[in-house]
C-alpha cells in the first residue's frame, strides 16, 4: 500500500539521486573542442541537396573550386581549370593526392559520378542554370560530363555560363562524396554513409541533441587547428545566450542567431567577443507594380524619399547595417555603376505624390475618393521586420500615407509573395557569392516575390531577356552592359527600397581565435578557427 | 450450478449475486467507454487530417521549401508524385489511417529518409523522462504541502504556501524557466542550463514545467481535504477516538485523493503534450520541440501524427481514470457510469 510515508521517501531518494548527477553534469570538454550552438539538427547532410546544415556539409565535403573572404575562386580539389574560347566547355586538372575519409580514391571517374548524380535528380536544381544547360547536353545522347583521364575531367553546357565557377564554389549541390555513399549509384534516393574529402569528419550525431565533428587524419591539405567540434543544438534565441554566458559554448555565428543588442552585448562584455563581416546581402521592401496604388512609378519614388535609411541603420540596428542607397552594394561584381541614390528628402515625396493625384486634405492623401493605404507584410517571426514597419508607419504617415501592417508566420508569408498577393513586403538579396547572378536569375521564375512585383513594368519581358544575356555573356564588357541595364532599369522604376546592408557576425568567448567569415553568410570557416 | 438463485436474491440479494453483478455492470461500461473512446480517436484522425490538408500551402511545395530545393513546377509536379497527392482527399486519408493503424506514418517532410513514427519514437524516451520528472516533482511537493495547508488553515504555513501558489499560476512557465537558467545556471553554476546527458539537465526543465501543476494541485488537494473534514464520517472517527494523524490519513486523505484523480490522471497526459514551450528553451529533443518544428516547417505528416498520438494518449487517461474510479467507487457504477 502507498503511504505518504513511502512517497516522501521515494522524493528524498530521488533528490540524493539527482543531486549526485549534478557533479556529471559539470564536466568539461577537452580543451582543443570548440563547442557552438545551432538553433536546429544537422538534417540530411547529403551534399547534393538542400536539406543539410551547410555549415556541417562544409566540414565534411569539398568541391573543385574554393571561394576565399572576397569570392574569388581558388583551387580546391581542381588544382587548375581553363574555359574554352566559346565559354562552353570547362576542363579541370584535379589533385592527385586526395582521398575521400573511406579510404576510396578521388579521382576523375569519382568526380564524375557526383556530378551525374546532381544531374540525376535534374528537378530539384531548377535555380542552377548550370544544370539545365548540361542536361540539355545529355539529351541529345552525348555525355556532359566527361573523364579525359584519371586525373581530367571536362564538362561542356548547351551555351555559354560563366557563374559556373561561382557555383562549383558554393556549398551546394557540387560537393564530393565516396561513390561508396551512393546508393544504386546515385544520391537522389538518400546515402549511405557521409565520406567526403573534408578536413573533419563526422563522428557522432545525437538528432535534435548535438553533433561532433572529429579532424579528419587522412586529410590531405592542412590540418585544421581545433581538434574536434560539438555542435549543440539549442533552438531558443535567450536560452543560447545564456549557454555563452555560461560557457556552455564558446560560440555564436551567424545574423540570422545574433540581434544587433546581443552583437553589442557581448562585444563589450569582459571575455567575450565579436566579429563583423562586410557587406553580405541587402535588407529591402520590393513594391508590387501591380498593385493599385503603387502602379505608378511616382508614388514609388516617393515612397524611396519618404524612408530614412540612416534612422533605421543608426537607431534599429544599432550601426551595425549600413544604409543601403541601391539594390546591391558597389562591392557587388557588376554592381559598381553609378546611380542616383533616392535621398531622404519629405517635400520631394510629398510633391511626387501630389504630381500622381493624391491630394492631402485630411491625415491620409486621397485620389478619386479612396485613402492612399498601402499593406506592408512582413515575417512575424523576424523582430526587426516588424521593428523597421512600424517605424516606416510612423514616418510615412507624415506624409499621408496610411501603412498597414500585416505580420503572419512565415510560410504563410512566403506563399503570399509566391502569388503575388501583396502591396509591399520585406525581401533580401541572397547574398554573395550569390548577388548578382543567381538573385537575378531567380526574378525569372514565379517562385519569389520579385516575379510578381515586376509584372506591372513596361520593360519586364526585356529584363528578363537581359538578365539570361548577361549570364551567358562571354565579353565581360558586354556582360557589365547587360547588369547596368538590368540594374539602371529596377532602380529607376523603383522596384525595391534597399534599407541597409546586412553584415555577417559572431560572438565568441575569448578563448575562440581567428573567426573569420567566408563569402556566403550561410558558411561557417570552423577550419580556419583556434583556440587558445 | 446456477450462477445465483433468483428466488433467494428477491428477498435479499447474497454476495455472490452482487459481486457478479457489479462485475457485469462494470465490464459493459468499460467496453461502452473504449466504443466512445475509439470513436473519439478516429473523430481526432478525421480532424487532424482534414484540417491540416487544407491548410492554404500545398505541401509538395511546402517539403520542397523545408529543404531548400527551389519550387520551380517541375519539382513542385515531382514531389506531388512522390507525395501521392494526386489522388483524392477521401482516398488518401483511408489510406494514411491504414497505415497509421500500423503506426505507418510516412516520412518526414524536413528529412524525407527519416520515418515520422521513428522520430516520435526517438523524441517520446525525452518528454517522458522530463514529464516523469515533473509527475515527481508535483506529487512530492503538492501532496505535503496540499495536506499542510488544511492541517494548518489559514495558519502562517498556509498563508505562505497560498501566496506561493497564486505565484505559481500567475507566471508564465517560459519566463521561470529563464529565471531558473539565471540562477542555477549563470549565477551560482550549478546545474546545466540545456541538453539532456544526465538527469541533471532535466531538474532546471522539471521545475518550470511542474510549477503550476504544483500550484494547481496543492489548491485542489488543500479544497478537498477542507472538504472531507467536513464530513460525517470524520467527525465519527475522531468521536472513536482515532489519533489526529489516522482521521487525516486513513479518512481525509483517502477520500481527497480519489476525488482528485481525474485531474491528475488527465495532468499526466497534460504533461506529455505540455512540453512545448520548455523543451525549446532547454534544448530537450522530445515531442515538443519536434511538434513545435513540425509546424514552423509545415511538416504535415509529423504534426498529424503528433495530433493523434497526443488525442490516444488523452483518450486513453481518461478512459483508464474513469476506469479507474468505475472500480473503486460503486456509485459511479450505478449512477454516473452513463455520463
Amino acid at each position: 500500500m502507498v503511504t505518504v510515508r513511502n512517497v516522501l521517501g521515494c522524493v528524498v531518494a530521488a533528490s540524493l539521486l539527482l543531486s549526485s548527477m549534478v557533479v556529471s553534469a559539470s564536466g568539461k570538454d577537452p580543451e582543443d573542442t570548440l563547442v557552438m550552438a545551432n538553433f536546429r539538427d544537422l538534417r540530411d547532410l547529403n551534399p547534393h541537396l538542400y536539406g543539410g546544415e551547410l555549415f556541417a556539409q562544409n566540414l565534411l565535403f569539398e568541391g573543385l573550386i574554393f571561394l576565399n573572404e572576397e569570392g574569388e575562386p581558388e583551387p580546391w580539389l581542381a588544382e587548375s581549370w581553363e574555359v574554352s574560347p566559346d565559354g562552353k566547355v570547362y576542363t579541370f586538372k584535379l589533385r592527385e593526392d586526395v582521398t575521400f575519409s573511406d579510404g576510396v580514391r578521388f579521382d576523375a571517374h569519382a568526380a564524375k559520378k557526383n556530378f551525374d548524380a546532381v544531374l540525376d535528380n535534374g528537378a530539384r536544381h531548377g535555380w542552377l542554370e548550370s544544370v539545365r544547360m548540361m542536361i540539355d547536353i545529355e539529351e541529345t545522347g552525348k555525355q556532359s560530363v566527361r573523364v579525359k583521364d584519371d586525373f581530367t575531367l571536362e564538362i561542356e553546357f548547351s551555351a555559354p555560363y560563366y557563374p559556373f565557377i561561382i557555383e562549383l564554389g558554393v556549398t551546394r549541390p557540387f560537393r564530393m562524396l565516396s561513390p561508396a555513399c551512393f546508393k544504386d549509384g546515385t544520391t537522389k534516393n538518400g546515402v549511405a554513409c557521409l565520406s567526403g574529402t573534408g578536413s573533419y569528419v563526422l563522428e557522432m550525431n545525437r538528432v535534435d541533441e548535438y553533433s561532433e565533428f572529429v579532424r579528419n587524419p587522412n586529410y590531405w591539405g592542412e590540418s585544421p587547428s581545433i581538434g574536434k567540434i560539438v555542435a549543440k543544438v539549442i533552438p531558443d534565441n535567450q536560452a543560447r545566450l545564456m549557454a555563452l554566458d555560461n560557457g556552455g559554448i564558446d560560440l555564436l555565428y551567424g545574423l540570422q542567431l545574433i540581434s544587433p543588442q546581443a552583437f553589442k552585448q557581448f562585444s563589450e562584455k569582459k571575455g567575450f567577443a565579436g566579429a563583423l563581416s562586410g557587406p553580405v546581402s541587402t535588407r529591402m521592401l520590393v513594391l508590387n507594380t501591380t498593385s493599385e496604388n503603387l502602379r505608378d512609378v511616382r508614388v514609388r519614388r516617393a515612397l524611396q524619399h519618404l524612408t530614412s535609411k540612416e534612422l533605421i541603420s543608426e537607431r534599429i540596428m544599432l550601426g551595425l547595417e549600413a544604409p543601403a542607397l541601391t539594390l546591391f552594394s558597389r562591392s557587388i561584381p557588376y554592381a559598381d555603376i553609378d546611380l542616383e541614390p533616392y535621398q531622404y528628402d519629405q517635400s520631394a515625396a510629398e510633391k511626387l505624390l501630389d504630381e500622381a493625384g493624391w491630394v492631402k486634405s485630411g491625415q491620409v492623401r486621397s485620389k478619386d475618393g479612396k485613402p492612399l493605404e498601402i499593406t506592408l507584410t512582413y515575417d512575424t517571426n523576424k523582430v526587426m521586420e516588424r521593428t523597421i514597419a512600424q517605424f516606416l508607419q510612423s514616418e510615412w504617415s507624415k506624409a499621408g500615407v496610411k501603412l498597414n501592417l500585416v505580420g503572419e508566420e512565415e510560410q504563410a508569408h512566403r506563399d503570399r509573395l509566391m502569388a503575388g498577393n501583396f502591396d509591399i513586403s520585406f525581401n533580401i538579396s541572397w547574398g554573395t557569392p550569390y548577388d548578382p547572378q543567381s538573385f537575378l536569375s531567380g526574378m525569372l521564375k514565379p517562385v519569389y516575390g520579385d516575379y510578381a512585383a515586376q509584372q506591372g513594368l513596361e520593360e519586364k519581358q526585356r529584363i528578363d531577356e537581359t538578365i539570361l544575356k548577361a549570364v551567358a555573356a562571354v565579353d565581360e564588357d558586354e556582360r557589365q552592359a547587360h547588369y547596368t541595364y538590368i540594374l539602371e532599369t529596377l532602380h529607376r522604376e523603383a522596384v525595391y527600397l534597399p534599407l541597409t546592408y546586412e553584415r555577417n557576425r559572431a560572438i565568441f568567448n575569448s578563448r575562440v581565435g581567428n573567426v573569420g567569415f567566408n563569402p556566403s553568410q550561410f558558411e561557417i570557416p570552423l577550419q580556419f578557427m583556434t583556440l587558445q | 450450478m446456477p450462477f445465483f438463485d433468483v428466488r433467494d436474491n428477491r428477498s435479499r440479494p447474497d454476495s455472490s449475486f452482487t459481486s457478479s453483478f457489479r462485475l457485469v455492470n462494470m465490464l459493459a461500461y468499460i467496453v461502452r467507454r473504449a466504443l466512445i473512446a475509439l470513436a473519439a480517436l478516429l473523430a481526432i484522425s478525421f480532424l487532424s487530417y482534414t484540417l491540416v490538408n487544407f491548410t492554404p500551402a500545398d505541401p509538395a511545395e511546402v517539403a520542397l521549401r523545408v529543404n531548400d530545393i527551389i519550387p520551380t513546377p517541375e519539382a513542385i509536379e515531382e514531389m506531388r508524385t512522390e507525395l501521392g497527392l494526386d489522388d483524392p482527399f477521401l482516398v488518401r486519408y483511408v489510406k494514411w489511417l491504414g497505415n497509421a493503424a500500423r503506426l505507418d506514418f510516412g516520412n518526414s517532410f524536413t528529412n524525407r529518409s527519416r520515418s515520422v513514427s521513428g522520430e516520435l519514437a526517438r523524441a517520446f524516451p525525452y518528454t517522458a523522462t522530463l514529464a516523469g520528472m515533473a509527475l515527481v516533482f508535483v506529487i512530492g511537493l503538492s501532496l505535503p504541502l496540499g495536506v499542510a495547508c488544511a492541517v494548518w488553515k489559514d495558519g502562517l504555513f498556509d498563508r505562505g504556501v497560498r501566496l506561493a501558489v497564486f505565484a505559481g499560476t500567475s507566471m508564465p512557465n517560459y519566463w521561470l524557466a529563464y529565471l531558473l537558467i539565471w540562477l542555477f545556471a549563470l549565477k551560482f553554476g550549478v546545474l546545466p542550463s540545456s541538453g539532456t546527458s544526465t538527469l541533471a539537465h532535466y531538474i532546471l526543465p522539471a521545475m518550470a514545467l511542474s510549477t503550476l501543476y504544483i500550484a494547481t494541485y496543492v489548491r485542489l488537494i488543500r479544497n478537498s481535504m477542507l472538504e472531507n473534514m467536513k464530513e460525517n464520517h470524520v467527525l465519527y472517527a475522531r468521536a472513536r477516538g482515532l489519533s489526529e494523524k489516522r482521521v487525516i490519513l486513513g479518512h481525509v486523505l483517502k477520500n481527497s485523493l480519489q476525488s482528485s484523480m481525474t485531474a491528475i490522471g488527465v495532468g499526466i497526459v497534460r504533461l506529455l503534450s505540455g512540453t512545448v514551450v520548455i523543451e525549446n528553451i532547454f534544448a530537450i529533443p522530445g515531442l515538443g520541440r519536434l511538434c513545435v518544428a513540425s509546424i514552423f516547417n509545415r511538416d504535415y505528416p509529423t504534426i498529424q501524427a503528433y495530433i493523434l498520438v497526443m488525442g490516444a494518449f488523452f483518450v486513453l487517461a481518461s478512459f483508464l481514470v474513469d476506469a479507474l474510479q468505475c472500480a473503486l467507487d460503486p456509485r459511479r457504477k450505478a449512477g454516473t457510469a452513463n455520463a
